[in-house]
């Protein structure tokens, strides 16, 4: 953002060459790529690999090229960040298939070129989502219940100081031991593993969410809150249309928190005692010494987290759009 | 204390006789720079600050009125604007299309145009002074400032405080005919007179203060 201003407020050379500049970055990543696709298509990594045996990586190769042209495409002002990250992007796939594809420097067994990685995705694409359908119910019941105790609990909290001072530092104690810890009892005490993961997830979020919400509205700017007080609001409307709005800001930032932990609690749960999910994936053809689809869950794990992060993103822009930082950034209706 | 927020340690508040027990509608405020929500557009704070001042009405009359009012700021364009997008004039502005939309007995103003820059400022004097005469009936606006001329060309009555402990020092009438303008008071000689006596009163408080200071720095020394 920084160098494109310093270099669009320059000269018009200075313009031109910043434009030619792109290109010719954006024409590295396409040649990376294409030289990735070269690699596959032409030479097969050992002589039983059949052409057939390419195809997801070929697609998954394609695909990245689509989605940056046209993340170039529709948003140009970013082009030096998304370019930046499609060569990090497309150098490590290239390595990674000239490396350990190609020339197989590491055992190819433990770690397998990407074609043999993405060629799960096809084989095994019904365990595959159902992983992902069961992971994701699993995270989302327990982060929500998460997120709908501990913010009215926190702006609550926030607001009656006797509560405040008992409830933070409770919440600063417990946040951070690990909710896996609970692990034992909660297997024990609830009838299902789907239920205990809940509960541990909940556990996990619900700490960082209601130290953030806490936070916010114990820092909320009190002169808003003695301008709201002139308008004589009832306990009730000062909870919900001031002090939430304000703590909101920490609220996201808390919830944020909440969710990566989540996510690890989830994938630890997952890994010691589920039969179905995104970590049991991992761990279970771990145990059969199935490193192509130990890597490639790895790699669907990342895909979901890149998921659920852009739809966190969205909903914190959307609840933040009068927020100067953390707003759409359209504050252009500035200045008479 | 006049807006409720913290209760006077002795004696009470009265406005039209009744006694102020807490914060309430009855008296609009604008502080200096933080009356608006900044989660709120324009239009969404004005409308909140009516919604709570009338308790009762329709909907469609909360924003018919709220309108109105940013209009006549001169804000109609920026009314789905966020404060955090508006310059310090336009939120002053807003603050009081907010103010006067919620046609409070009692106008609570402190320091409203502090932050402004000076030509805004006038601006924003002329803009107090004819939304103020053009009300039905002319309220009663308590304003706070530490500007002289703001000051007497403003108001009726000037109450000069102290620094802490903040008590009234001198109560001066201010005895020029309205509309009042700037370029007549200027040359005024009554004006220069009155506002050189405030000047010095100001001034003769914070000499003493000074020379309190220094001879208790001497003490220790």
């Amino acid at each position: 953002m920084t160098s494109e201003n310093k270099f669009v407020s320059g000269t018009v050379t200075g313009r031109f060459s910043t434009i030619s500049r792109n290109s010719l970055r954006a024409g590295i990543v396409f040649a990376i790529l294409l030289a990735t696709l070269v690699l596959a298509v032409a030479f097969p990594d050992s002589p039983e690999q059949a052409a057939k045996d390419n195809n997801v990586f070929v697609a998954v190769i394609l695909l990245l090229m689509v989605i940056y042209w046209a993340k170039i495409y529709l948003n140009y002002e970013k082009i030096v960040t998304t370019t930046d990250i499609f060569l990090i992007i497309s150098s490590g796939l290239f390595l990674w298939e000239l490396l350990l594809g190609k020339f197989a420097l590491l055992d190819s067994f433990i770690f397998p070129g990407p074609a043999k990685v993405f060629m799960v995705f096809q084989t095994d694409t019904e365990r595959m989502v159902d992983g992902v359908i069961s992971s994701l119910g699993i995270l989302f019941a327990g982060y929500f219940l998460a997120l709908a105790l501990a913010i009215p609990i926190g702006l609550y909290a926030g607001w009656k100081k006797r509560l405040f001072d008992v409830a933070y530092p409770i919440a600063k104690t417990v946040s951070p031991i690990p909710a896996t810890v609970y692990l034992p009892y909660s297997i024990v005490l609830l009838p299902t593993f789907r239920a205990s993961s809940i509960f541990l997830i909940f556990i996990g979020a619900f700490w960082p969410i209601l130290v953030g919400c806490v936070n916010g509205v114990f820092s909320a700017d009190p002169r808003l809150i003695n301008s709201a007080r002139t308008l004589g609001l009832s306990d009730s409307q000062m909870i919900r249309k001031i002090l939430l709005p304000a703590a909101l800001p920490s609220i996201f930032s808390g919830a944020m928190i909440g969710l990566i932990l989540s996510f690890i609690t989830l994938t630890v749960a997952e890994m010691v005692a589920a039969t179905s999910g995104l970590g049991w994936y991992i761990q279970y053809y771990h145990q059969f010494a199935n490193y192509d689809k130990v890597i490639a869950g790895m790699i669907l794990m990342i895909l979901v987290v890149i998921g659920v992060m852009n739809i966190f993103d969205r909903i914190q822009k959307h609840f933040l759009r009068w927020h100067p930082v953390h707003g759409e950034g359209e504050n252009s209706a500035s200045s008479h | 204390m006049v807006s409720g927020l913290r209760p006077p340690s002795e004696g009470s508040v009265l406005i039209d006789g009744a006694r102020v027990k807490g914060p309430g509608t009855d008296r609009g405020t604008v502080f200096q720079d933080y009356s608006l929500f900044p989660w709120m557009t324009t239009f969404e704070n004005v409308c909140f600050a009516i919604e709570h001042a009338k308790k009762t009405g329709e909907r469609k009359d909360i924003e018919k009125t709220a309108q109105e009012f940013i209009e006549l700021v001169g804000l109609g364009k920026f009314k789905n604007a966020y404060p955090g997008t508006l310059s310090g004039g336009m939120r002053q502005r807003a603050s009081i299309a907010r103010m006067f939309s919620m046609d409070p007995k009692v106008f609570l103003m402190d320091e409203p145009f502090g932050a402004l820059d000076s030509l805004n400022r006038i601006y924003m004097q002329d803009l107090l002074l004819h939304l103020w005469s053009e009300g039905e009936q002319r309220k009663t606006v308590l304003f706070v400032t530490h500007d002289v001329d703001e000051a007497l060309l403003l108001s009726d009555r000037v109450a000069i405080m102290t620094p802490s402990p903040g008590r009234i020092k001198e109560i001066i009438e201010v005895p020029f005919s309205r509309p009042r303008l700037r370029k007549d008071l200027s040359v005024d000689p009554n004006y220069l007179a009155l506002k050189s006596h405030l000047l010095s009163v100001l001034y003769g408080e914070m000499v003493e203060e000074i020379e309190k200071q220094e001879k208790q720095l001497e003490v220790f020394a």
